[in-house]
């Protein structure tokens, strides 16, 4: 029987496949989105709110496809009552690209604790969008959509992030 | 085309997201450029490395968190059918879900009472019309004590479930839990002096209360722990063992 369809109707050990199955991908998203310290709490109410809600699950797409976009619009949720302004990106870009002929690439070796870190100290909004689209996959059209933004606002945005982490990766180099 | 000229559509490039004709000129730029070059091969490299981050395992008892908070919520959608009468479960299950009850109830009312707004009690006339100390401390005082009390509660039934393992968990692993309870009690002395001696303090007060929360998470995992070994579930025991192995 499909694990929806077991978790539904609550045989036993079902939602713990479920939990076993996704937990770990979704406090990675979790972590990166919204820091360790928030991020067990965060992800027990994604799989709460995945219990309350299964029955609304369609089976249109996978239900990790369902648990996750559930997940991912719950950690946007915690980031804007923190409020955090997703949509209004005020940092100036500062990064200046050298002329032609000066240094070269600053970055040699990416540590994946290196980048993790370097991730924390992005604003929320541009983590929010770097995470989605270069972590986990997300289209830029799926961020527009999740974070009520313009496709191009996430563009724009993912380049800013790109541009601060490589400025915070080389100063470790 | 400069450097300015392009820097903005950089990520798009390495993406492969810009039309056909717009990549071209900026592959052109990019090749004759060393500097453009060198952003371009880091914003590949950072891309790379992001697409390689991989999941992050949880905390071994945040399972049991969920499961007794599930457990008071109610299961999914049943289908019309009764529950067999024969399904016995040890007592000492239920002990772990009712201390995993009396943990909600206690974070519950943890986050009403820090979420409200203190209050002045409406009567706060000391006894021979002497100055009171200040109502909103002392009421808060009573509140967190009645709050550690029923923190203490849960703790001490999952100690007893756990101290009547009669030998069923492995040293090694019953060593570790140890270890890990020795560590959060520390945590524990810690916060309580503290607070102590600044009763007002938030950061003593959130600290006491996370230490506890740690402590039942750990005991929680034991009990779970004992019930797979009970039950001759190796892989589910091991699973759980590791979780405890990571937490402290």
């Amino acid at each position: 029987m499909a694990l929806a369809a077991r978790c539904r109707q609550g045989a036993p050990g079902a939602f713990e496949e479920l939990y076993r199955t996704h937990a770990p991908r979704l406090f990675g998203l979790a972590c990166r989105m919204v820091g360790r310290a928030e991020a067990e709490d965060l992800l027990q109410e994604i799989f709460l709110t995945a219990h309350r809600k299964l029955d609304q699950y369609k089976g249109d797409a996978s239900l990790g496809t369902w648990l996750f976009r559930l997940g991912a619009n719950q950690c946007i949720d915690f980031l804007r009552s923190r409020g955090a302004r997703l949509a209004q990106l005020t940092e100036s870009f500062d990064e200046t690209i050298e002329p032609d002929g000066r240094s070269p690439s600053p970055i040699v070796a990416i540590d994946r604790l290196d980048l993790d870190r370097a991730l924390a100290t992005l604003p929320p909004g541009s983590r929010a969008i770097f995470v989605l689209h270069d972590v986990e996959g997300f289209e830029h059209r799926e961020i527009a959509s999740l974070l009520g933004i313009a496709d191009g606002t996430s563009k724009s945005q993912l380049h800013k992030a790109r541009m601060k982490l490589r400025k915070a990766l080389a100063s470790r180099n | 085309m400069t450097c300015a000229d392009i820097r903005d559509e950089l990520s798009e490039f390495v993406d492969g997201t810009l039309p056909a004709d717009r990549a071209a000129a900026i592959e052109a730029h990019v090749t004759a450029c060393g500097s453009c070059t060198g952003v371009v091969q880091d914003l590949e490299r950072i891309r790379g490395a992001a697409r390689r981050l991989g999941p992050i395992d949880p905390p071994g008892h945040l399972w049991l968190e969920i499961a007794g908070r599930m457990q008071l919520e109610g299961a999914p959608r049943q289908p019309d059918r009764t529950t067999p009468a024969s399904r016995r479960h040890p007592i000492w299950q239920w002990a772990g879900l009712a201390a995993a009850l009396v943990l909600v109830t206690v974070g519950v009312y943890i986050a009403q009472r820090v979420s409200a707004p203190r209050q002045a009690p409406a009567s706060a006339v000391a006894v021979g019309g002497n100055a009171a100390a200040p109502p909103t401390v002392e009421t808060f005082q009573e509140e967190l004590q009645q709050a550690e009390m029923h923190y203490e509660k849960a703790i001490a039934a999952l100690e007893a479930i756990t101290k009547s393992s009669d030998g069923t968990m492995d040293p090694a692993v019953a060593a570790t839990v140890q270890k890990n309870l020795a560590t959060i009690d520390r945590a524990i002395a810690d916060s309580r002096a503290a607070l102590n001696a600044n009763p007002d303090s938030e950061a003593a007060r959130d600290s006491l209360f996370e230490a506890f929360r740690r402590k039942v998470g750990v005991l929680q995992a034991t009990v779970a722990l004992m019930n797979e070994m009970r039950k001759g579930d190796q892989s589910g025991a091991a699973r759980i063992a590791a979780g405890l192995g990571r937490k402290s």
